[in-house]
């Protein structure tokens, strides 16, 4: 698939023209080109196709109970000329948190009616082509772009990069707190750990002077401190579900939609625990180390 | 003296002291950050809006600036019902397009901007003059990567006038900074007219901005706009903060829930520290106390050593603060479409005070309830009792 994307105003026939002559890029070359129009160049006169009928998404028609058969007026411009329009049909809007803070509702009408009532016969903000099995659609882009001066040429692949630009922001942004919230993590638990482990100094230097070597006490330490991240870990990922349906409930609420706000996958429920456990493990490291580091003697008050 | 003592007891537990400011001072700097993000959206948006001295923008009734194709009709009628209106001092009228700009074999896709040259309410000229009849003001950065200078002649096309092309020849008269353009948009400024021809807008515009007089109030000028041009809408500049802080309320709530996160991450710690810490203590609190040292000032002295180790963790986490707000704002940098001048993180005075202050707080009470519940043990009790 690709888009053709004229960013304003496109003369509608003249990209069939020149889609139809795409290996031909001189075919639009050829054309007069006309310097700047005159003044008083104004589109054509908006008109009420009749009958008009529209559809409405969901949410809007429901806060202001809207319904099929419903007549509305609808213009162009605010406060301009109106035409009656029928509701049709009553959709539910594709998810799309692009569209969620926008106040205004989606509003669907057949192109040509969209045309006429918007005064631009002609005109078309975008449109997609289908391309016949076997057509690469970077190839094509390719052929198009150069026909069709002064137009954008998208792949799907273009147009999905372009429109998730602003969502990887924000994905890198939740990113980067993560890594600082691991951070503030890390620190508590190691000194949880070192606290745990310094309360037992006296104990662990006994367990050393009567025989048990360095590396059973560090084994179990470590095993307890992995245990301790485990279970932790096990309640954040509880407490992490939670939190996620609470906030898709109170955002799904707040903007009524169907978006999925938090999505909890099974990777990043094995990323999050085995985040816990190393961190658990790192700082039941460090404090093994510091622990038997020093001389069970000196500890126990020799 | 007593300072000196808990000086001395953080001193003489020099790690667990360490990873305790650590903890703080990381705690302390993701605070600063929400506190800085949840009020620097707002400021910064402010400071832009106002930055050229319009106090009211106008768009065509129903919508906001440029959030969608609806254009103001009839400019020059409205400029003059505008001028009419009391406390109105001029009127910057926008229109905006996509053009093809080609100078010489180059070619590059520029945000075009008509304006009215006489107000410079989007722009500040850096070199040359200002637009005028077949010659452009272009930004910076459109200006290098093109290889324009002043006097260059260029040629704009409108994007998508396929078929029937629209064209104009121009020269570039200036360089200038556009303060409401997104960082890598390139934007060449010309004369309304020249625009209005160029992309067959008639005498339409998508926007206006307006400025007004020092002693006249923005919502009372914006009603008595409303009052004479109904098809208009009108924002002042604390009603656009309105809409943005609505739109934007996510970094809001974000940095409601994150600040509330590491003000409790602050208390965990601070607490089970002073909690450890006084533990590791009861028979030397207990013989303080049967020397006769008062409840108070044991309580004193804990809750004094949890606020010297919160106060050190504090002032070293507004510098961390300072540093990753500055690498999340690069972060943030990359958010299209948001104008160049904005800022999520905003530094002020405030920010770093509630941001020490709650840190503190939190310490102080954090220390206090295990000082208060060693300081009201029973003496005897507890010096039989053995330290761990």
């Amino acid at each position: 698939m690709i888009r053709i994307q004229p960013r304003r105003r496109a003369a509608w026939a003249g990209i069939a023209l020149a889609i139809l002559a795409a290996p031909v890029p001189r075919a639009l070359a050829a054309q007069p080109a006309e310097r700047v129009p005159p003044a008083g160049d104004t589109p054509v006169p908006p008109s009420c196709p009749d009958p008009l009928g529209i559809a409405i998404e969901r949410p809007f028609a429901a806060r202001h109970g809207i319904g099929v058969g419903d007549r509305l007026d609808v213009g162009p411009e605010p406060r301009g000329r109106v035409c009656e329009a029928v509701v049709r049909a009553i959709f539910e809007p594709r998810p799309d948190p692009a569209r969620l803070t926008l106040e205004r509702p989606a509003v669907r009408f057949s192109f040509p009616d969209l045309a006429a009532l918007a005064g631009r016969p002609d005109a078309a903000d975008w449109f997609t082509l289908g391309l016949v099995p076997g057509a690469g659609p970077e190839g094509t882009s390719a052929r198009l772009r150069a026909s069709l001066p002064g137009l954008q040429v998208l792949s799907t692949a273009e147009v999905t990069e372009r429109a998730s630009a602003t969502f990887l922001v924000v994905e890198r942004f939740h990113g980067a707190i993560a890594w600082i919230t691991l951070v503030a993590g890390g620190v508590f638990l190691s000194c949880i750990m070192f606290l745990k482990v310094g309360e037992r100094r006296e104990a662990v230097s006994a367990l050393r002077l009567v025989g048990i070597s360095g590396a059973t006490l560090a084994r179990w330490i470590m095993l307890e401190a992995a245990l301790v991240a485990l279970l932790g870990g096990g309640l954040g990922l509880g407490l992490g579900a939670v939190a996620s349906a609470l906030v898709n409930g109170f955002y799904r609420a707040a903007y009524d939609t169907t978006l999925v706000f938090s999505l909890v996958t099974p990777g990043v429920l094995i990323r999050a625990l085995a985040l816990a456990l190393a961190m658990g493990i790192g700082a039941g490291a460090l404090a093994t180390y510091r622990l038997l580091s020093t001389d069970p003697l000196v500890e126990i008050g020799r | 003296m007593r300072l000196r003592y808990v000086v001395r007891e953080l001193w003489h537990h020099r790690l667990r002291t360490g990873l305790a400011l650590v903890g703080v001072s990381v705690a302390t700097a993701m605070l600063l950050d929400m506190l800085m993000l949840s009020g620097g959206l707002e400021t910064s948006f402010r400071r832009l809006l106002s930055s050229r001295g319009y106090a009211i923008r106008i768009a065509p009734v129903g919508t906001i600036p440029f959030e969608s194709e609806a254009l103001i009709p009839s400019y020059p009628t409205l400029r003059d019902t505008l001028l009419d209106v009391p406390g109105v001092v001029g009127v910057a009228p926008l229109l905006g397009a996509n053009v093809e700009l080609r100078a010489g074999a180059d070619s590059a896709r520029a945000f075009a901007l008509g304006i009215d040259p006489a107000e410079q309410g989007v722009y500040r000229l850096l070199a040359g003059d200002p637009p005028a009849e077949g010659r452009v003001v272009v930004d910076e950065g459109l200006a290098r990567d093109a290889g324009l200078a002043i006097g260059t002649r260029i040629e704009l096309e409108l994007a998508g006038s396929l078929g029937v092309a629209r064209r104009v020849n121009v020269r570039v008269a200036g360089v200038a900074e556009f303060v409401y353009s997104a960082r890598g948009e390139r934007v060449v400024a010309l004369p309304l007219p020249v625009l209005q021809r160029l992309a067959g807008r008639g005498d339409r515009i998508a926007f206006a901005m307006v400025r007004i007089s020092d002693t006249a109030d923005p919502e009372a000028v914006g009603a008595a706009i409303r009052a004479r041009a109904p098809r208009v809408e009108t924002f002042t500049v604390s009603g656009l903060v309105e809409r943005a802080r609505a739109r934007l309320s996510y970094f809001r709530q974000l940095s409601i829930i994150l600040g509330s996160v590491a003000t409790a991450v602050t208390a965990l710690l601070v607490g089970t520290i002073m909690a450890v810490s006084i533990n590791d203590r009861y028979g030397t609190i207990a013989a303080m106390r049967a020397l006769g040292i008062s409840r108070r000032t044991v309580v004193a002295s804990f809750t004094g050593e949890s606020l010297v180790l919160s106060a050190a963790g504090a002032g070293l986490g507004v510098g961390l603060g300072v540093l990753t707000a500055g690498y999340l704002e690069g972060v943030l940098a990359g958010f299209p479409g948001l104008p160049a001048g904005i800022r999520f993180f905003v530094l002020d005075g405030p920010a770093v005070g509630r941001a020490i202050a709650i840190v503190l707080g939190v310490g102080a009470v954090a220390g206090l309830v295990p000082a208060w519940r060693v300081a009201n043990l029973e003496i005897s009790r507890t010096l039989h009792r053995e330290e761990p």
